[in-house]
């Protein structure tokens, strides 16, 4: 993989809205997220289960209100972290272009369930009413890409425009995309990351899954003792730019992307549809580690999430791949955010790279529900 | 070197049949998939046809698992995916490879799990979703039931680009290829006709009430459709090693966002002239090699008529037959770009150009040739294949007869 420079962040979380706030966050203790009173549903029904959502989130002090109403949660997620990370690659000031032009930048974001809200919303209405009250304004909405469509009309992008679904590993996933695109000269800079919202009908499955924790007291992401995962929410979209062109710009690199791998491993034909493997993420982070210097590997920015499903095959293959390196785990301050994760993971990774410490590069990891798993290196710049 | 990257094999689920044989004659004979949607009562809505699959039991194409496993999106997907890789002429073992990779579209994905745990939720509570039901949801569960069935290890993606998912994802398996990635991809894209969507659809204002009639002056709207289509795309020195014959090869592709309404085109076709024009200069290519237009062409008066502006923004005075076959398949929303890509790849094989059907009268503000009625024959060697769709999308897919294109080193060289 040709470097690729990160030259803004934009950050919609319930560890704050805009970098500066993310970033102050990952550098205190985790656990200040987390609620059992969440704002955006009604209240859970078990006293010891927790999410992490953006209380009361208001876009409009970041975006404005005009042309917000029949937005839903995750459109106004992606469009606060877009318009955020404009203004921090200096792509963008006071909402007009100053580097790059509309025909030049493009947009590449992961969600694994995005729509699910407003497909429950409409079927609601189509069921206990009738289908000829459906709002038009609201139904697209339910198609998944419409989400990152928006962000294009608001921020008047017009370079490509894509959405990538595969479920946890998506928000790595599209970085790759990104990477092709912008190799292949479609656009100079590309809005890259994820995106999941909160919503009741992500948590009530993951709760009939039993996937959710449901013991605070032992949660910690990659503790064996953990009995789940707690959902999280946000949008992290990045400006991804060549490397070269982002320092002819005289733009501020905070970190370089220079390796990526992404891996598939088949069940067993009888076995069920969902497993986790070990070795499809040894195979990724192979593949992302090729070209880099191992020695150079300061820490494991983790997927892991404290769902045992999930994390007992990554911590294995960051052992088989990685030996002794420090792992850290990004959910155990933001919670499970899915498609979103894998670019929180990397925007973390750019906060805790700038400690200093011994090392300069992070391997991002992220396994999927069903045989998937992906790894992404990112560097310190020099 | 940057390889050829070259389709030998292809699959279709449509209503006009299941396999590319099925699905091309009746498209040259301009046969309609039309009919009245039998999946669920639609009378309430004022809109009851749609070009449904009839027919199709996944049972015939899938194994007892798969079948168990998929819904109905991902079972179109994995069928169409199965008869491309038998007209390949690949064992199916060949694929158990980390060079071997699935990149699939779609818009919604399995629909009809999703409709059915929704549901239950809706009038049971949400206690009554199984948790046996829940993992058969996620939208990008038709790539890993592909992967999972042909044992595909490499990159595993689904691009949901709404109705030009099947281009995105044809392209992006495209450049694995190109850079060096993948030997082989299996790519297209599978949609299924669900009530929600097709609610929303005619809520919209945008389904036809009897026909589609693309670039006609009365046209009325869609008509919605589903099924899959897909391709295997081969690097040129892994189909050759194998005795593999090349029924086309994918040129280049653009891609650009109108930036202007979630669900109308803009205006002035800019976008979609972009993507045309890029599209055919990655190929290497000039806009005066282009043969045929397999059209966007949806039937809605906003769509045809911007994609008219755009074709002539291009092409000028020159008159480069276009067709949309929506008229016969209706808009497979997910799936459309992906089986229109099959049909391009008929055309380049055959010379002939599918018909659009129910054209009586022209639209000024579609100042086309459209091939009208009754398939068309001529020359066949460079093919694009428009998608527009939500989100401001446009996407193009240029198709060539192998051997037409120049090395894509050259091309590169040229750009």
């Amino acid at each position: 993989m040709r470097p690729l420079a990160i030259t803004g962040l934009g950050v919609s979380s319930p560890l704050g809205l805009g970098w500066d706030a993310f970033r102050a966050s990952l550098a205190a203790p985790p656990g200040a997220a987390f609620t059992t009173s969440p704002t955006s549903f009604s209240a859970l029904p078990h006293p010891a289960l927790r999410v992490a959502e953006i209380a009361h989130f208001d876009p409009r002090p970041i975006v404005g209100d005009k042309g917000l109403r029949n937005n839903d949660r995750l459109t106004r997620l992606l469009l606060v972290a877009a318009r955020l990370g404009l203004e921090h690659a200096g792509v963008k000031r006071d909402g007009a272009f100053v580097a790059h032009g509309p025909a030049e930048v493009g947009v590449c974001a992961s969600t694994a369930y995005g729509s699910l809200e407003a497909i429950h919303e409409l079927d609601s209405v189509a069921r206990l009413e009738d289908p000829r009250y459906l709002n038009p304004a609201r139904f697209p909405n339910t198609v998944i890409n419409s989400s990152v469509g928006y962000v294009s009309i608001w921020e008047e992008l017009r370079a490509l425009n894509a959405t990538v679904t595969n479920g946890p590993t998506g928000g790595l996933d599209a970085f790759d995309a990104a990477s092709l695109w912008l190799d292949a000269g479609r656009a100079k800079a590309v809005l890259t990351g994820g995106a999941e919202a909160m919503s009741e009908g992500l948590w009530q499955a993951f709760r009939r899954l039993g996937a959710l924790d449901e013991h605070p007291e032992a949660w910690a992401p990659g503790d064996p003792r953990s009995g789940g995962l707690r959902l999280g929410e946000g949008a992290c979209l990045v400006v991804l730019e060549d490397l070269a062109a982002a320092r002819a710009r005289g733009a501020k690199v905070h970190a370089e992307v220079v390796g990526y791998g992404a891996a598939f491993e088949p069940a067993e034909a009888s076995a069920p549809m969902v497993h986790v493997s070990a070795g499809a993420l040894a195979r990724a982070v192979q593949g992302a580690l090729a070209g880099v210097d191992r020695a150079r590997v300061a820490m494991v920015v983790s997927g892991l999430s404290g769902y045992g499903l999930l994390d007992g095959p990554e911590r294995a293959a960051i052992a088989e791949s990685l030996g002794e390196v420090p792992v850290r785990c990004p959910k155990a301050w933001m919670g499970e955010t899915l498609g979103a994760a894998g670019a929180f993971g990397v925007a973390a990774a750019v906060g805790w790279l700038a400690d200093g410490r011994a090392g300069d590069c992070a391997v991002v990891t992220s396994v999927g529900f069903y045989g998937n798993a992906s790894a992404l290196v990112v560097r310190r710049p020099e | 070197m940057t390889p050829r990257v070259l389709v030998t094999g292809m699959g279709v689920v449509s209503s006009l049949g299941l396999g590319r044989a099925a699905f091309w004659r009746s498209l040259v004979e301009g046969r309609s998939g039309t009919s009245t949607i039998s999946s669920f009562d639609a009378t309430r809505l004022g809109r009851t046809l749609a070009a449904e699959v009839q027919g199709f039991v996944a049972g015939d194409h899938l194994t007892a698992t798969e079948a168990k496993r998929a819904g109905r999106c991902a079972a179109f997907a994995l069928a169409a995916a199965r008869m491309a890789v038998r007209d390949a002429g690949l064992d199916e073992g060949a694929l158990r490879s980390e060079r071997a990779s699935v990149v699939l579209g779609t818009t919604m994905g399995e629909a009809d799990i999703c409709g059915l745990l929704d549901g239950r939720w809706i009038v049971e509570g949400p206690d009554a979703m199984s948790p046996r039901v829940l993992p058969k949801y996620a939208p990008y569960l038709l790539s890993m039931e592909t992967a999972q069935a042909f044992g595909c290890r490499g990159t595993v993606l689904t691009l949901p680009a709404a109705c030009a998912a099947g281009n995105y994802a044809i392209g992006y398996a495209a450049d694995l290829i190109r850079a060096g990635r993948a030997d082989v991809v299996i790519t297209g894209a599978a949609e299924m006709l669900q009530e929600l969507q097709f609610a929303g659809f005619v809520r919209l204002g945008a389904v036809a009430p009897e026909r589609c009639q693309p670039f006609d002056l009365d046209r009325q709207g869609l008509i919605v459709g589903e099924g899959a289509g897909v391709m295997v795309l081969e690097s040129e020195e892994h189909a050759v090693r194998r005795g593999a014959t090349a029924l086309a090869e994918v040129g280049g592709y653009g891609l650009a966002c109108d930036g202007f309404h979630i669900t109308r085109p803009e205006p002035s076709g800019a976008g979609v002239i972009h993507a045309l024009r890029e599209a055919i200069w990655r190929a290497g290519l000039t806009v005066d090699e282009v043969d045929f237009i397999n059209a966007h062409g949806t039937g809605t008066r906003a769509n045809d008529a911007v994609e008219s502006t755009a074709v002539r923004a291009v092409f000028g005075e020159r008159r480069v037959p276009i067709s949309s076959i929506k008229s016969l398949i209706g808009h497979c929303m997910g799936a459309a770009s992906a089986i229109e890509a099959v049909s391009c790849v008929e055309t380049i094989n055959t010379g002939l150009y599918p018909p659009t059907v129910g054209y009586a009268t022209p639209d000024p503000e579609c100042d086309v040739a459209v091939v009208a009625n009754a398939a068309g024959r001529g020359r066949a060697d460079v093919v694009v294949n428009h998608s527009l769709a939500f989100g401001g999308y446009d996407a193009v897919v240029l198709f060539a007869k192998p051997d037409r294109l120049p090395p894509p080193d050259v091309r590169e060289a040229r750009s």
